[in-house]
């Protein structure tokens, strides 16, 4: 497959959200976070720089806007806080939100990209392939999320990144990768990889529980729900079910009802129609106190 | 490979020395050529060594004290990442970030890997048979209570191994300091309670009141507390659990409470017995007590609306059971005990005693439990060295030259001290002041058993164990150094000990009936303990002791304002850097606070209306004086404190400890005031007072927080509802 072939019949390897002759079977990988449960710690992140070879940029490069944090936790504050007629302290804590790639399922990102080398998997990932990228940095320019990173320097030479020993450390499973080429969350395909093939070994398709990406593993509260989408037995799925929240859609039932529907499942910038894989559930406070 | 100039012969070699870095595990920092004559091929590769395919092996992280029990991925000899146990009653297979920097500390750059001989600023690394002979040599010429032994909370065989070798010198002098160990809270627990850390029950409350324990970050057992905690939220009968955090600076943990408040600094005891007064449910001695809290002056002195205090008390009486939590907040101040008792007095006013908080398990060996102590330890050492009584000073697991309060001038002190000797990781601050320095193997490479101060259902005893060989030559587990020189003195006793390991098994072995291995064989039962990582035990449960009482209880009314010192500063216990021992730990540098989001540096939080008082802006470097000192840092605009406080982070501004950490940030416990609370003894931590002035210089703030300042700007990003828009009964 030819890069001039690639983009001369674009269309046709661009896969949007599931249609009836490119269905998702059988994996749809997706996820669920309970913002009422996230507690903003930051174990996500860290265990994401462990498991996906993440680079330790250093205090200036980091102010530059370099930090390679895949997993981020993003904190905001109530809208009137510090406001004319709001208040001066945050009364009802902050609101902590883990952000990473939303793996679209039309992800504007996979279209601007010259080189095709973000595109779509059969399973709904959003993959990035290292090797075909060419450093546009337009796929991270056009992400709504702005969860893509750009290697600006060739951290594995680049001193005190991975020093002697602590190299020792890199995941062989993962590409280190090198200067000039854009990264983002996989949400750990090296795990997914490694899941199908046991499962195929197996003769079966991967059981929900099988795999779990790093960030649902050590999270505390178990805010993290990750798994197959089009499989009914899963957890993703009973969540994303009962949140009546729908993949292929850019309005949910939430939305729509009049007067509130009791339901907190939401994707964030539903408007732009990127059709996230992530559902969030809306953080809760008590109405009484 | 042919650019390299590579031959056939070449290229076997390099295959065959794969395979003997898996035979020997994880020598990969040496070249090929080194160590040929071992190479193994594949064929005899050790059971359940297969190239590509990990390992797991269970141990215990060693990041902080609570005892989390890991799972660590082994890869052709390397440890690669840590996950939890899920066997672990504690953290049942989560961890925190700190604990994933674990591996981190293992193949930190930084560590020391040879015995040093320190002259000056100069190191002479020497043999370990020298050291242990010059350890040897000193301690000949002193007698028993002319020798001292400081460490952190060391539990388990370790702690065992340490008392024989004190008594083997005749020395009483262990002192066990913890900078950050609730010490005010144990001895306020055990009057109220009868035991010093009972077990809090958060998953059963319906309501949590937490005069600032930051039990989701860096309290007691944050992992497991985090796991209630999701419970509690997802609540008893579809009725979500409310968190009410009341603090002067917001934690990670009041970032997540239903409603958020801010107490003026110190009064957290008097709004307790406001809200005793409030409840009106208590009678005799403690309604006599809470008879002038009332309303009106609770809120002049606390700060806090008179409303609100009816709400809360309004709440609590309608869910019940609730659970009343004193953490360091409350604590850190004069008097601190007598506001850890107003508090946990209202845990039982409130009858949540029994309900909410359980009697603790024990472990049936009571000398592996482990040995607590705070700066009242510190400072009886601290006197002894000023008064030049010890002429050989241990050092293990605690770094007092860098949070030693600089009031007490540790540093001073401990030069009189004669010969001083710093078991190390790092060449941190401590080990640059001592005269001869021994590494230690790190966490993930030594042997050990460790028992959790805080305990869930039954008792359990962690084993730690190695997940791969040794990285570096000369460095030694401590438990192998302590087991040498308790042989120099007691030879005959513990000769049958080839080294830690033959001890620890030997140990275990001779407690097998007790551990839990009745009937076993020798080989099975060793071997399925370590498979585990974990001796679960029935434990014997304890019994909460203690009555309701308000006697003795006074609090202090709210001192008047200092017009020197004007404010009041909270040193900031984060969740990944704490006492700062693991600063050199770059994902730790790089993990922003969840609050400021900022990486990399230290920060004064300052309230935005103060600061506009002040004339400060974010970025300006501004300088807290305290009587005792002052530091410079970075300020911070922070509507999470209230304005008659400052807050700088704890764990920042090494001088030493290694590249990720030396340089960055500055040092809050340097500048902390010799203030003690009053009937423990122990530091108060919060007391210190302080003046901000700016310095002129202003810097970019390295942060994740963007322009917004955390606002939304009307976009629904983080989506926030009350529990009346919900019905959570209905979730999957």
């Amino acid at each position: 497959m030819s890069v001039s072939n690639l983009l001369e019949n674009w269309a046709q390897f661009r896969h949007f959200h599931p249609i009836d002759d490119k269905p998702h079977d059988p994996y749809k990988w997706a996820m669920s976070i309970d913002l009422d449960a996230c507690t903003g710690c930051n174990a996500c992140s860290v265990a994401c720089y462990a498991e996906n070879n993440l680079p330790v940029v250093g205090k200036e490069k980091y102010q530059h806007g370099h930090g390679m944090h895949w997993m981020r936790i993003e904190r905001y504050w109530d809208e009137g806080l510090g406001v004319a007629g709001g208040s001066d302290f945050p009364d009802h804590g902050a609101q902590f939100l883990p952000m990473m790639c939303q793996q679209c399922e039309a992800a504007p990102c996979e279209t601007v990209c010259p080189a095709a080398a973000t595109n779509h998997t059969a399973d709904g990932l959003n993959s990035q392939i290292y090797n075909r990228c060419v450093g546009s940095r337009y796929c991270s320019a056009n992400c709504p999320f702005k969860v893509r990173y750009f290697n600006w320097y060739d951290y594995p030479t680049t001193d005190n990144v991975w020093p002697a020993e602590m190299n020792q450390q890199l995941n062989p499973d993962v590409t280190v990768r090198s200067k000039g080429v854009m990264e983002k969350c996989t949400f750990c395909v090296q795990r997914l990889h490694a899941a199908k093939g046991t499962a195929k070994n197996e003769g079966r398709l991967v059981h929900d529980g099988d795999v779990q990406t790093a960030c649902q593993q050590v999270c505390p509260t178990g805010a993290i729900t990750f798994g197959n989408l089009v499989d009914h037995e899963s957890k993703v799925h009973k969540q994303w079910q009962s949140q009546q929240v729908e993949l292929d859609k850019d309005a949910q039932v939430k939305d729509q009802k009049e007067g509130g529907s009791g339901l907190r499942g939401y994707r964030i910038f539903e408007e732009l129609r990127p059709y996230p894989s992530v559902m969030y559930l809306e953080r809760v406070r008590e109405s009484a106190i | 490979m042919i650019d390299s100039g590579l031959d056939r012969r070449d290229f076997l070699k390099v295959l065959g020395w794969g395979g003997a870095a898996v035979a020997l595990s994880g020598c990969g920092n040496t070249s090929v050529e080194d160590g040929k004559e071992t190479v193994v091929s594949y064929v005899e590769a050790a059971d359940y060594v297969i190239p590509g395919i990990g390992v797991y092996y269970n141990s215990t992280c060693a990041q902080c004290d609570a005892g989390c029990s890991i799972n660590g991925r082994v890869r052709e000899g390397r440890v690669l990442k840590l996950e939890g146990n899920p066997a672990s009653a504690i953290n049942r297979g989560r961890t925190c970030g700190l604990g994933q920097a674990g591996v981190q500390h293992h193949y930190n750059p930084d560590r020391v890997r040879e015995p040093l001989l320190r002259h000056g600023d100069k190191n002479e690394v020497i043999t370990w048979d020298k050291a242990y002979a010059l350890i040897a040599e000193k301690l000949s010429g002193a007698k028993g209570d002319e020798v001292a032994f400081l460490s952190g909370g060391v539990s388990g065989h370790l702690k065992v191994l340490l008392g024989n070798y004190l008594d083997s010198i005749g020395s009483k002098n262990h002192f066990v300091y913890e900078a950050l160990a609730p010490a005010v809270v144990r001895a306020a627990n055990k009057k109220a309670y009868g035991v010093e850390m009972p077990r809090y029950n958060i998953n059963k409350a319906k309501v949590v009141l937490s005069f600032g324990a930051d039990f989701l970050g860096a309290w007691v057992s944050p992992v497991h507390f985090s796991q209630q905690y999701a419970q509690f939220r997802k609540g008893v009968d579809g009725q979500r659990g409310v968190l009410i955090q009341v603090e002067s600076k917001m934690t990670l943990t009041g970032a997540n409470a239903d409603r958020w408040i801010p107490v003026r600094p110190g009064t957290e005891g008097i709004l307790a017995l406001g809200i005793i007064n409030a409840l009106g449910t208590a009678s005799g001695d403690i309604a006599a007590a809470v008879k002038g809290y009332d309303r009106a002056r609770v809120s002049k002195e606390t700060g806090v609306p008179p409303g609100q205090i009816d709400k809360i008390a309004a709440l609590l009486k309608l869910r019940s059971p609730s659970l009343v939590l004193a953490g360091s907040a409350a604590e850190g101040y004069a008097h601190g005990s007598q506001n850890a008792a107003a508090i946990n007095l209202l845990n039982q006013v409130l009858g949540n005693v029994g309900k909410t908080v359980e009697a603790s398990t024990s472990v049936p060996f009571p000398q592996m439990a482990p040995a607590k102590g705070n700066t009242v330890a510190l400072k009886s050492l601290n006197d002894g060295l000023a008064a030049g009584k010890y002429k050989v000073l241990f050092c293990y697991a605690a770094n007092p030259v860098f949070t030693a309060p600089g009031a007490m001038k540790f540093k001073d002190h401990l030069a009189k001290a004669g010969f001083k000797v710093a078991f190390a990781h790092y060449l941190d601050e401590t080990a640059l002041q001592a005269d001869l320095v021994l590494p230690l193997d790190s966490a993930l490479e030594d042997w050990g058993t460790q028992v959790p101060e805080y305990m869930t259902e039954g008792a359990q005893i962690n084993i730690q164990q190695p997940l791969m060989e040794k990285l570096h030559a000369n460095t030694r587990g401590m438990g192998d150094i302590l087991l040498a020189l308790v042989k120099q003195r007691r030879a005959e006793e513990y000769k049958s000990f080839d080294d830690y390991y033959a001890y620890l098994r030997g140990a275990m072995l001779l407690n097998k009936n007790a551990l839990g291995g009745s009937g076993a064989d020798d080989d099975t039962f060793w071997n399925e303990t370590l498979t585990k990582g974990i001796v679960k035990l029935a434990g014997s449960a304890g019994t909460l002791s203690g009555k309701a009482s308000a006697a003795g209880l006074t609090l202090p009314v709210p001192s008047a304002a200092d017009v020197q010192y004007p404010l009041q500063l909270i040193p900031g216990v984060t969740a990944s850097l704490r006492d700062g021992r693991h600063a050199n730990q770059p994902w730790l540098q790089e993990s922003p606070d969840p609050l400021t989001t900022i990486v990399w540096d230290s920060w004064v939080e300052i309230h935005p209306k103060k600061a506009a008082e002040l004339h400060i802006t974010e970025g300006d470097i501004v300088e807290v004086t305290s009587r005792s000192g002052s530091i410079r840092a970075q300020a911070y605009l922070f509507p999470g404190i209230h304005p008659d406080a400052i807050s700088v982070p704890l764990g920042r501004g090494h001088e030493a400890l290694g590249r990720y950490a030396k340089g960055y940030g500055a040092n809050p416990f340097q500048i902390l005031d010799a203030v003690f609370d009053q009937e423990t003894g122990e530091l108060a931590m919060h007391e210190t007072r302080v003046k901000v002035s700016k310095t002129g210089q202003r810097v970019v703030v390295v942060k994740d927080e963007g322009a917004a300042g955390g606002k939304q700007m009307g976009r629904k990003i983080a989506v926030l509802v009350t529990t009346d828009e919900v019905d959570l009964s209905k979730e999957a």
